[in-house]
């Protein structure tokens, strides 16, 4: 049996898991590795909560940024975590913009709405980010990733507040004209219909015309993930499936 | 008496006989179908193209493109991976385009790269054989604002390893024109 069935939870089967993915069985065990690693992290229960989430996403495992990795602990455990919705308006705090993006990461990975992620949630969020995986996985994903506030549309002041954030987090500083600048140049492209916002077959337009856009959208790591997170022989059930 | 070099090794007669040099597969996912379609067809419109290529801009940043650099997006570490080097890098430069063309290829060519350049695109090719065939490099400017570029070094084809040393080399000679590096712009405050 191994440990696919913790105490608290029931994993998917991982065989299961890897025919509706792009993995093998192998590289779902080993996902499996990584994935309780980060669901213990915080409450053993075999889920990822956002508290957990948040950690593996923005903890600098270097040890140089050890002060770094405090200030984001204290945090995420001090503070509540306030909606995407919320941070995205206090835009300039770059640190607020991570946890943002952390929340939309996270809800998107929570297909199931229930708060937690769970081992096949999990899986078949990060197929998307599998080199195998399709464009049209890859584009909807992006696109609501980008939608922040989850209207159906990303909006000008969505895209403005994420580009400042961005460029505070680089140490460029741009005065407005040229931000405004490089919107309108952005939008000009984008925004066929001229809403001033850009729905989803718009952005599909755009990526298509634009195939580096969804480069964020592809980890070439996850071919790699077997030999990062060996799982020992015992727990494999690779043997028990023949060739 | 002194011990042979590699590229000594590979010169001997004795080395060549029945060799047959490796292939090596690309397994990166560098999408470089832009730059390559710029390179295809310059040998057929190099006639066409010339008055063109003068009056061009180079391509002004998607604001999109400027935020997917944003760390925060990049989902790797969630898989505490020892990153090693690289594929790819860029800085900041508030040079004119044209300016940083002509330094990277000033840069390259001593290095031992042959540069072939398409508007504001350059593909730098080693001369030399390396880990994994002749390193290849692809590099392209794009436009942040009137006064400002970015600059991305993208590994096409070769060692990693050996990318991430051309590029040591190369920013020694850039140090002039190079504004912010890809190191500046990720520290977090």
């Amino acid at each position: 049996m191994g440990c696919f069935h913790s105490k608290v939870t029931r994993h998917e089967d991982p065989i299961e898991l890897a025919s509706q993915t792009a993995f093998t069985v192998s590289e779902v065990e080993a996902l499996f590795e990584l994935f309780k690693s980060i669901s213990s992290s915080v409450i053993d229960d075999g889920l990822i909560n956002k508290e957990e989430f948040q950690l593996a996403l923005f903890m600098n495992k270097k040890k140089e940024n050890i002060f770094a990795n405090r200030a984001v602990l204290f945090r995420i455990k001090v503070q509540p975590l306030p909606t995407a919705f919320n941070i995205v308006f206090y835009g300039h705090h770059i640190l607020a913009f991570k946890l943002a993006l952390g929340i939309a990461i996270f809800d998107l990975f929570d297909a199931k709405k229930k708060g937690v992620i769970d081992f096949g949630d999990f899986v078949r969020a990060l197929n998307i980010f599998h080199p195998n995986a399709s464009q049209e996985d890859k584009t909807d994903f992006a696109f609501k990733l980008y939608d922040m506030d989850g209207t159906g549309f990303i909006e000008r002041n969505e895209v403005k507040l994420m580009l400042i954030a961005l460029l505070r987090e680089s140490e460029m500083k741009l005065g407005d004209e040229i931000i405004e600048a490089i919107l309108d140049k952005t939008f000009l492209d984008a925004d066929i219909n001229q809403d001033g916002r850009i729905d989803i077959l718009e952005w599909q337009n755009l990526v298509a015309r634009n195939p580096s856009l969804l480069k964020i959208m592809t980890l070439p790591y996850l071919r790699d993930i077997t030999t990062a997170f060996p799982s020992f022989v015992f727990n494999s059930k690779v043997d028990e499936v023949a060739a | 008496m002194q011990r042979i070099t590699i590229p000594e090794i590979l010169q001997d007669e004795w080395f060549k006989k029945g060799y047959k040099p490796p292939v090596f597969e690309e397994k990166d996912d560098t999408n470089l179908d832009d730059v390559e379609a710029v390179f295809k067809d310059s040998e057929e419109h190099h006639v066409m193209e010339k008055r063109k290529e003068e009056e061009q801009q180079p391509t002004t940043m998607n604001a999109f493109e400027l935020i997917s650099m944003s760390k925060g997006l990049n989902l790797e570490n969630l898989f505490d991976a020892e990153q090693g080097f690289k594929r790819e890098t860029r800085f900041t430069s508030k040079c004119p385009a044209n300016e940083i063309i002509h330094k990277i290829e000033a840069a390259a060519k001593p290095l031992g790269f042959d540069v072939h350049k398409k508007n504001y695109k350059m593909r730098l090719e080693s001369s030399k054989a390396g880990r994994k065939g002749n390193l290849n490099v692809a590099t392209e400017i794009f436009q942040m604002a009137p006064s400002l570029h970015m600059v991305e070094l993208r590994k096409a084809k070769g060692d990693t390893l050996e990318f991430h040393k051309f590029y040591k080399n190369l920013s020694t000679c850039l140090e002039d024109v190079v504004w912010k590096t890809e190191e500046d712009m990720k520290e977090v405050k």
